[in-house]
């Protein structure tokens, strides 16, 4: 060698661009061993723990043809601005060639809270769209029939309602609405919005009530409970988003049963929100864990006999938590691997996350890749070929035992206290906090290494392209709520509203009185805020406003 | 170590931001370097944040973001803390912060930046700098 580099140079070089095994726990910290055989697997027994694809406990798929005898829906999120943007959004996304939409709201939306909020309003149309009222809905799916078209909405407080108020204004028939939202409260509440937005006693109980609505009405709208993604996201492992999860979904089905809607009507429209993390082994043995804790719970425990209530559908959001700010194109490699896992594990719906969601919300291009990342999957890899291909595998079924033994162990400490108690008295935020806590002591000690972040840091760097969209939009859009606010049928209105409040204050159902209170033009901040009042809480969370109708008489 | 060298460190999040697991995983590392950390969790609106500033009087006050109206919000902020007569305490910054808007936050008042890649040694050195106070190492303050 006639190099002139130095010994150290050379070997620093080395070091920097050298692969080595830095971790043998899986990413959630799982131990794992150099190979696995048949000895690791004592106890397995293919009918009993696997089941062919398709068969009871749906281990190894909820179908038996998989993705031969139906694809799975390619979604793509969008959101920003007013309706009108999102609009628009759609529009291109379908041009892209997706399948599902999936409409995410902005952060007041999603909160409840009006465009027009005094000290929050900066925030509307920022991270998603703005949809305060019924004639904004209308804007944002002009010219699509939710009867025929399915619509899903990444979104929790106040969708439904508005949804349905729609429908009926529409005049169509709610037997057919198609389309589906995510009725967890409770994910909310330990996912950020705390005591303070979704208090967890209200919070569930939104739950019941939205699930008891829509199966008894809406029988065709799919019901995305538990919302485990955000669950996940917040800060758990495999086996923890497996156990919080079916914690909700448990209680939930326990309380639905209370109001004589048994598990064989219910479960059916539940479809289990998850995500896909970063370590391809582990993903993969959480879905078929998830399936089989799933199909046993609602035979053994809930006495169902419907296989439809036993076999869970997975809507599937690749991990965001799990991508990175520095050299951001390197995420476009992570929602690979995360997508093909989750294909691998056999999920129904799957959106892939867009590289630059550590960012900004999409760009345009980064949408498109997304996309085109799951046809490389579909079309050239053969993903979608075989079903449960790693099924058999000594290590895939090893760890799908041990995620599976590690959720339900959680699950029993969180079913001891109780649910709706452990989330109030904070000990699922506690469990969410430490292992976001132990994972940063790893990251800072350098025991677990992410490319870019704590290890291999890109040298210079330009700032990443950031999402950008033209205000207008959002400024007439803001002006039109404030003259329809102004231009309501007052005397319908306050009717509506005291008939919301008493039905709420005496803590029953109160979804067909906030549906009656939408169509007379309510925004979701005027009618979620009179059921807070009317359980007791201050009418704006941030107790700056207080409600335009005072106090309603009981 | 005694009371007179601590860091009272006031955290927090404005707005209908709901990404809070930094912020809260920062209260943890901070508290066991011996920061005294008055968490304030999220949804604060900047004079329910100043209020509680002039309470507890901290030394710095911390924000975290998630959402793209960081440079709106902590605007508003120091503002308001000017209209108390608290602006000298110092305001950093955490989250999902563009290195584009630096400027621009620094030249409204901002002190501190930890933007994506940020360490806890990094914010520990800042506290130390901005407040002129040391602390001890390790687990033995106010874990």
């Amino acid at each position: 060698m006639t190099d002139s580099r130095s010994a150290a140079d050379i070997k620093a070089h080395l070091e920097d661009v050298s692969v080595k095994l830095s971790r043998t726990a899986t990413w959630s910290g799982i131990e794992t061993q150099a190979s696995y055989g048949p000895n690791d697997l004592p106890d397995h027994d293919y009918a009993r723990d696997s089941g062919d694809p398709g068969e009871y406990p749906y281990t190894r798929g909820a179908y038996p043809q998989m993705y031969r005898s139906r694809m799975w829906t390619l979604r793509n999120i969008v959101g920003y601005g007013a309706p009108a943007d999102t609009r628009e959004a759609i529009a291109g996304a379908l041009k892209m060639g997706t399948a599902g939409i999936n409409v995410v709201l902005d952060t007041l939306s999603q909160e409840a809270i009006d465009p027009d909020h005094p000290a929050l309003s900066a925030d509307a149309g920022q991270e998603g769209c703005s949809l305060p009222t019924v004639r904004d809905l209308e804007v944002l799916l002009e010219g699509i029939d939710v009867t025929q078209t399915d619509v899903a909405w990444h979104s929790t407080m106040m969708v439904y309602p508005l949804v349905v108020a729609m429908v009926r204004k529409q005049g169509k028939d709610l037997s057919k609405l198609q389309g589906s939202h995510m009725p967890d409260h409770l994910q909310l509440r330990l996912g950020g919005w705390s005591e303070a937005i979704v208090p967890a006693e209200l919070g569930h109980r939104t739950t019941v009530d939205c699930i008891e609505y829509s199966v008894k009405h809406s029988p065709r709208w799919a019901l995305g409970c538990p919302q485990a993604y955000d669950l996940r996201e917040r800060g758990l492992p495999a086996s923890g988003e497996i156990a919080v999860g079916m914690a909700i979904a448990k209680q939930t089905l326990r309380d639905l049963a209370a109001r004589g809607l048994g598990v064989d009507r219910v479960a059916p429209s539940m479809a289990w929100v998850s995500g896909s993390d970063i370590d391809f082994f582990e993903e993969i043995a959480k879905f078929r864990a998830l399936r089989r804790v799933w199909a046993r719970t609602m035979r053994e425990q809930f006495g169902s006999q419907d296989a439809r209530a036993q076999r869970l559908r997975i809507a599937c959001h690749t991990s965001g938590r799990s991508l990175v700010y520095p050299q951001p194109l390197n995420n476009l490699s992570r929602a690979a691997v995360q997508t093909l896992a989750a294909l691998l594990g056999g999920v129904q719906s799957l959106e892939t996350c867009t590289y630059d969601e550590p960012i900004c919300i999409p760009t345009e291009e980064a949408r498109e890749l997304a996309t085109r990342t799951q046809q490389i999957l579909a079309h050239e890899v053969g993903a979608a070929r075989t079903a449960d291909p790693l099924g058999g595998s000594y290590y895939i079924e090893a760890l799908t035992h041990r995620v599976e033994a590690d959720a339900l162990e959680l699950l029993g400490k969180i079913e001891a206290i109780g649910l709706v108690k452990a989330v109030e008295e904070g000990t699922v935020e506690a469990i969410m906090d430490d292992y976001n806590y132990k994972i940063q002591g790893e990251l800072d000690r350098q025991e677990r290494i992410l490319v870019g972040v704590n290890k291999f840091q890109p040298k210079a760097e330009t700032p990443p392209k950031r999402f950008r969209f033209n205000q207008a939009h959002m400024e007439s859009h803001l002006q039109r709520f404030k003259e329809l606010k102004g231009s309501r049928d007052d005397v319908v209105l306050r009717e509506k509203i005291d008939a919301l409040y008493r039905v709420a204050h005496r803590r029953e159902n109160a979804h067909a009185a906030m549906i009656d209170a939408l169509l007379a033009d309510g925004s979701i901040g005027e009618v979620w805020g009179t059921v807070r009042l009317a359980t007791g809480l201050p009418y704006d969370p941030f107790r700056v406003l207080e409600s335009p109708f005072g106090t309603p008489r009981l | 170590m005694s009371a007179g060298v601590t860091i009272r460190c006031l955290l927090g999040m404005l707005g209908t931001d709901v990404h809070s697991k930094g912020i809260r995983t920062l209260a943890q590392l901070l508290r066991d370097r011996g920061v005294e950390v008055i968490y304030l969790g999220e949804h604060n609106t900047a004079d329910g944040m100043v209020s509680a500033l002039i309470a507890e009087d901290a030394d710095v006050i911390g924000l975290s973001f998630s959402t793209s109206t960081y440079v709106h919000y902590t605007r508003d902020l120091i503002e308001r803390m000017k209209a108390a007569g608290v602006d000298d305490v110092p305001v950093m910054l955490g989250g999902l912060i563009h290195r584009e808007d630096e400027a621009e936050l620094r030249s409204i008042g901002v002190k501190g930046i930890f933007g994506p890649g940020s360490t806890t040694e990094q914010i520990v050195r800042f506290l130390e700098e901005v407040t002129g106070k040391r602390l001890s190492a390790g687990r033995d303050g106010f874990g």
